[in-house]
């Protein structure tokens, strides 16, 4: 053996030595680390069962949500069906009224009947006929007063035609909880993916089954109310305007 | 004002339905309907549309992609835009004015809100046209 042999030996021997002393020292970790996992192996298995349990439910639950919202939605189309029709009556109800007498010239006519009436009665003599037509005259005034002149009838039934509108637009709600549904509905299928993925390895859980309703992720929205935010986008479409965005 | 014939987009029936009576309203009687971007991009051609009421979420075209097609044809790149969604963070706004909607609404929306709108866009389009 030569010189250049035996320093290869010594070499391979104090590489040898690293190797060992890497090994004394990291024995002690590997041992920890098959501890740990012994520990947390029976939590990994309850989440198994968990997770196996969420994969069948949560396909179930959005298929409930799903038909939570066709339903909100076929009964909101119901009721604009309704209103609509509603809408076209009260169309039809003004529309009849306001081509019958407007009110000046119905206090007119009223005047004169009245008027003429009171002739009749006192040339007559208290004919039982006038007097009849006396007594319908004075019926007919009374339920005039009641009802309130014609300008009022109208103003009640654009105001009923008002209330219809402002139904329909509230029925906007409908949409807007379909949506936070759906996006409630996407973080929770994420996150169960991302279980199912950080679980692999461990054990073998199927993936999250494709849901019946368009699940978007949920965006980072600040949670702040209705009005903050459109001041805020009118906020934005006014720096737009202005070239500063 | 005269009379414009404005396509809304939205894959809600209950939606389309509430702007088309919101529209009625407000004195905006021609519309026509779509359910996404692309039932949207095929209606524009024959449609004669001078007006896009657009959703952001959609199923197969989102309102998004839908106005990005649309301003990328030169024969709509002055079509007035207004979206209308439920998406309202600064994010959403500053995105969808890049992608040069005209404007942006919120829902609820009231009926003098969307006619305040369009009144707008209108006004602005009419300036910019002169």
């Amino acid at each position: 053996m030569n010189q250049q042999e035996v320093e290869k030996v010594l070499q391979k021997a104090a590489e040898m030595k690293v190797f060992c002393e890497y090994g004394q020292r990291t024995i002690p970790v590997l041992d920890e680390i098959a501890g740990f996992l012994n520990e947390i192996s029976p939590a990994i298995e309850d989440l198994k069962a968990v997770l196996e349990v969420a994969m069948m439910n949560i396909p179930k639950a959005a298929g409930q949500l799903g038909r939570v919202t066709e339903a909100t939605e076929q009964a909101s189309t119901q009721i604009l069906n309704t209103l609509d029709k509603m809408v076209a009556t009260l169309d039809q109800v003004i529309t009849s009224v306001s081509s019958g007498m407007i009110a000046s010239d119905l206090g007119v006519a009223t005047n004169k009947m009245a008027g003429i009436v009171k002739t009749l009665v006192e040339k007559s003599g208290w004919d039982a006929d006038i007097v009849e037509l006396a007594e319908a005259w004075a019926a007919h005034l009374r339920s005039m007063k009641m009802s309130g002149p014609t300008s009022n009838l109208e103003r009640l039934l654009k105001d009923l035609q008002d209330d219809c509108t402002e139904i329909m637009m509230a029925l906007q709600v409908q949409d807007i909880t379909q949506q936070h549904i759906g996006t409630v509905m996407g973080t929770i299928q994420a996150i169960a993916e991302e279980l199912r993925k950080l679980t692999t390895g461990f054990f073998s859980v199927p993936a999250v089954q494709s849901l019946s309703i368009n699940l978007p992720l949920p965006n980072d929205s600040e949670v702040v109310g209705e009005i903050e935010r459109k001041k805020m986008v009118e906020s934005l479409l006014s720096k737009a305007r202005a070239g500063q965005l | 004002m005269a009379s414009i014939k404005i396509l809304i987009v939205d894959d809600s029936i209950t939606i389309r339905r509430i702007i088309t009576n919101a529209l009625k309203t407000v004195g905006f009687t021609d519309t026509i309907e779509a359910s996404n971007g692309k039932e949207a991009l095929e209606k524009l051609p024959s449609g004669k549309v001078d007006f896009i009421i657009t959703d952001w979420n959609m199923p197969e075209m989102n309102g998004l992609d839908f106005i990005k097609i649309v301003r990328s044809n030169p024969l709509y790149s002055s079509m007035p835009i207004l979206m209308i969604t439920t998406r309202g963070t600064e994010h959403d706004v500053v995105e969808a004015l890049q992608a040069k909607v005209n404007s942006y609404i919120m829902k609820p929306f009231t009926p003098q809100e969307l006619k305040e709108k369009i009144e707008g866009i209108l006004k602005t389009v009419q300036v910019s046209t002169e």
